[in-house]
């Protein structure tokens, strides 16, 4: 049997996977054979191991083995000992029963007098730390900080202790003492043994939840002790300008750095009160290590980062805070995509806290937009919606656009999400400018309309089709038509399908807008839904959009031949094999021959569509619509049909419904649309919030009352509606919130920034990570001139 | 803050050395197929124009960097600092090439329980245990004595 080396260079030399299998099984018989035989000599044993050890590398079974590593350990040879430990860190985990069988072994090693072999027993118990291990070892690590003067082993007793309070917490009684006690003996200063020491005071005040002794306030104030040596060490560290030993790339021992300003930001979370009067004296080291950290380098930045973290975590002065931003403003005007994906993430959290001071940064932000980096592009979009209000508005909308321009089928995530935010974002904003958002819908359709869903596009022909302004709503037609029909100089995509079924339908419902006003003919319109039932046979959405379209187009153009050809259309569905289609086509084609004037009522123009959304339950107000009485049963009859047969689709019925609804409501009215627009009430299209029945009531005060409704949530994320109902008349309307540490907060656009008595704002909220579900929410506000703010905080009942 | 897994891999993800400091999501130690998937996930990421970070699950997120041939990579928590563990990469690669001298694939292949006692020495339970790259050089070379 050969040596390790032989081993691991006959398995590399194999040519073939086989052959590579065949060498490896082979050895692994040979191997578990050599190590049943219990008068194997202790280096032929070793050899063995490794190269078990060398098969766990590589993936193999290696559990016969276990019993066979704590035999080694039991050997007085410290070759064996380090061998044995080896492979009982590698080979076994802390689930393990097998576990209790080394903690003999781990109490003699960790009081042995070779400090080697007590470092030994403390790595692995630093790795295998199970209850019952913990449980009958402490003492001895105990032992180690209470005597030892060597700082060896003094930093891996530290770190042990740490682990061994988190493990548990009962245990802090015992070990929280010797934070103070080790960092003021002074003569033990070394970077390993403050590493330890940090932790395990970290250790110490994160274990406050669940410490059950009333005795905590007397551990976390002996914690506090050690503040001004941590200020002192840190004001050290980063004053240093060059120490050899500890220099990472300029900079003085950053991970230490970065553990202490980690105490400190636990230690001043864990104990408001008592670390008060030490407040000042961070505001001005963070101000002192932000300014002096300087470099290029990945050390530097770690430090600053983590002051930043720190800052925002403690909600430190507002100078301070306008510091964090731009320092990670300056991370992500740099080119280091490792700073631009921290920065991203930290602002995102920042957002909600200082939205002023973020927004400044808006060009850095839009900038990521166009980064190689999938999750930095995605990141900087989420934080563009984010920064986005009512002034940066136009400016950010347009950086959007001008990264779709760019975009690939690649970054499909991130035209979906661009495309549903800003769809929202209009509905939300009750934006009034319609021929900037038309002109905006328009163009995003044209770059991006394959990637939309049936969904979304159908928001796109609400929107179109709620449109106030006779006059852009008419421009914009006619440019959609004018492109589609190719009578344009701009042209779009072949796959383009959404785009398909904008024209579709603003063909059926707008050709008279665009008929005789401009280039466009009703030869053309025609042409191009014979054209599209022709090409696209098989897309069932396009063809029942093309069917509707041929039947509306119908009664709005004059020349026979076209409309014959239509006719035609719609009778090649007859015997169509999908029973949608076919059902639609008979329906169409007994309207088709209806007389003229009771045609022209049925396929009258659409109403405005008040959308319907599931987290508004009583909804915005719906437009009244009065039923008449219709003339023919018959035709009544056909209609209620309509829905049933065509169940399958899920935009058209809708479009229908609203046809019919229609059909019952303005047979007697004029057949003009633009008179039809104008009779609607005025509020009507108002996006009124109204507070769903089921929301629950999170605070009140003289001002205000919120409201909150969780619309959904599944493990991992939850989506609600927070409310705010005006008590008395406010405005300049501001939301922030806060989640808990473990879950990362998305804020949607408020619907409203000020709102009158009784009126409520709606703002989305999207909560993704885990735990439960806790809201800290501050509005700031101004009524009665005066600014305000109010904050409170909720629990639901609810985990995610 | 701890390291949950620690590994390096060559360019054709063949695993050179795995460490786990917590047990991985009750799977089996070694998890190939979670090794697997790492591979899969950091092979695609092009290293120059991406971050070295990237999210895995929903409690783990990969800060990894390439040394020519091998990436070596970490598990840590979602809200870890990622940049100071870059420093940790870079200063365990550190110390492996002074240890042997320009060091390549082929000493951890070969000599991988030596690049476990360096890693020993430099990290303990998924924690940072010592920052100086001398005292780390002087305390292997000691033990390396040892044998």
């Amino acid at each position: 049997m050969g040596s390790l080396r032989t081993f691991i260079k006959d398995v590399r030399s194999a040519k073939t996977l086989a052959d590579e299998r065949l060498i490896i099984t082979k050895e692994s018989a040979k191997i578990r054979t050599k190590l049943k035989d219990d008068h194997l000599p202790l280096d032929k044993r070793r050899k063995n191991i490794h190269k078990l050890l060398y098969l766990y590398i590589l993936g193999e079974k290696t559990h016969f083995a276990q019993v066979e590593c704590i035999n080694l350990i039991a050997s007085d040879d410290f070759r064996d000992k380090r061998l044995g430990y080896l492979a009982a860190m590698l080979l076994l985990d802390e689930n393990q029963e097998i576990l209790t069988l080394l903690t003999n072994m781990m109490n003699n090693d960790l009081n042995h007098p070779n400090r080697y072999v007590v470092s030994l027993a403390l790595n692995t118990l630093g790795s295998l730390m199970s209850p019952e291990l913990a449980r009958d070892l402490y003492p001895d690590v105990e032992n180690i900080l209470n005597h030892s003067m060597d700082t060896y082993l003094l930093k891996k007793a530290l770190q042990c202790a740490a682990k061994l309070v988190s493990r548990d917490v009962a245990l802090l009684e015992i070990f929280y003492p010797y934070v103070e006690k080790i960092i003021k003996s002074h003569q033990l200063y070394s970077h390993g043994v403050l590493l330890g020491v940090t932790k395990l005071c970290q250790s110490a005040l994160l274990s406050k939840a669940t410490y059950e002794y009333d005795d905590y306030p007397t551990i976390l104030s002996s914690l506090t002790n050690i503040i001004p040596d941590l200020f002192s060490l840190l004001q050290d560290l980063s004053s240093t300008n060059f120490n050899p030993e500890f220099d990472v790339n300029g900079t003085c021992d950053p991970f230490l750095q970065v553990e202490i300003l980690y105490t400190l930001r636990l230690m001043f979370e864990a104990a408001p009160q008592e670390t008060e009067r030490y407040l000042d004296k961070l505001n001005d080291m963070l101000t002192q290590i932000a300014t002096n950290v300087d470099g290029s380098k990945n050390s530097a930045h770690a430090v600053l980062y983590e002051c930043v973290r720190t800052i925002f975590s403690l909600q430190l002065d507002q100078s301070l805070k306008v510091l964090g931003v731009n320092i990670l403003a300056k991370f992500l005007s740099g080119k280091d995509n490792n700073n631009k994906y921290v920065a991203l993430n930290t602002l995102l959290r920042v957002v909600p806290l200082e939205p002023q001071a973020v927004k400044r940064h808006r060009k850095f932000i839009s900038r990521c937009l166009f980064d190689v980096d999938v999750s930095i592009k995605m990141r900087s979009l989420e934080l563009t919606f984010a920064i986005l209000d009512d002034s940066n508005m136009k400016e950010l909308i347009e950086e959007l656009i001008e990264f779709l321009e760019v975009s690939s089928e690649d970054d499909k995530d991130l035209i979906t999400y661009i495309v549903e935010h800003t769809i929202d974002l209009f509905e939300i904003r009750e934006i009034n400018d319609d021929e900037w958002k038309l002109n905006i819908i328009v163009r995003i359709m044209k770059l991006v309309g394959q990637y939309i869903s049936v969904e979304k596009i159908g928001d796109v022909l609400i929107m179109i089709n709620n449109a106030q302004n006779m006059q852009f709503k008419t421009e914009t037609i006619k440019k959609i038509l004018e492109i589609t029909v190719g009578k344009s100089k701009e042209s779009v995509s072949e796959f383009n399908i959404g785009w398909k079924l904008m024209s579709l339908w603003s063909i059926g419902e707008y050709a008279e807008l665009v008929l005789g006003q401009s280039n466009i003919t009703d030869v053309d319109l025609t042409d191009y839904l014979c054209k599209t039932n022709n090409i696209y046979a098989d897309d069932i959405k396009l063809i029942s959009y093309a069917l509707t379209a041929a039947l509306k187009l119908s009664s709005k153009i004059q020349t026979a031949s076209c409309i014959e050809d239509l006719r035609q259309l719609i009778n090649s569905h007859l015997t169509d094999t999908n029973l949608m289609l076919q059902a639609k086509s008979s329906q169409y084609s007994i309207l088709f021959n209806q007389p003229a004037q009771r045609k022209h009522a049925i396929l009258e123009a659409m109403p405005l569509f008040t959308k319907r959304t599931k987290s508004n339950s009583p909804g915005p107000e719906k437009i009244a619509r009065p039923t008449k009485p219709v003339e023919t049963n018959l035709l009544l009859d056909l209609l209620d049909d309509i829905p049933t047969a065509s169940e399958n689709s899920n935009a058209v019925p809708d479009l229908l419904n609203d046809t019919l609804a229609q059909e019952r409501n303005t047979s007697q009215h004029s057949n003009d649309v633009a008179l039809n627009v104008n009779t609607r009430p005025e509020n009507a299209y108002k996006n009124i919030v109204e507070i769903p029945q089921e929301a629950s009531m999170l605070y009140e005060s003289p001002n205000l009352q919120a409201f909150s409704e969780v619309s959904s949530s599944v493990a991992g994320e939850a989506k609600l509606e927070v409310f705010i109902k005006g008590v008395q008349s406010i405005s300049n309307l501001h939301i922030l919130a806060a989640v808990a540490k473990t879950q990362r907060l998305t804020l949607g656009p408020l619907s409203s920034t000020s709102v009158g008595r009784g009126e409520v704002a709606k703002q989305h909220m999207q909560i993704t990570g885990s735990g439960k579900l806790k809201l800290r929410i501050k509005v700031s506000f101004t009524a009665n001139g005066q600014a305000d703010a109010e904050q409170f905080d909720h629990k639901f009942d609810i985990t995610i | 803050m701890a390291i949950q897994f620690f590994i390096c891999l060559n360019k054709q993800g063949i695993l050179r050395l795995v460490r786990w400091f917590q047990p991985f999501s009750g799977a089996a130690p070694n998890n190939q197929a979670t090794i697997a998937q790492i591979y899969k996930l950091i092979s695609t990421r092009d290293h120059k124009h991406q971050s070295n970070f990237v999210e895995f699950s929903d409690s783990t997120k990969l800060v990894y960097k390439r040394y020519a041939g091998l990436y070596f990579l970490m598990g840590v928590d979602l809200h870890d600092e990622e940049l100071i563990y870059l420093s940790h990469i870079h200063l365990f690669v550190e110390v492996l090439d002074a240890f042997f001298g320009n060091v390549c694939e082929l000493d951890i292949i070969f000599n991988f329980y030596k690049a476990y006692m360096i890693l020993d020495e430099l990290i303990i339970g998924g924690e940072i245990q010592e920052t100086s790259k001398d005292v780390l050089l002087e305390r292997v070379n000691y033990l390396d004595r040892l044998d």
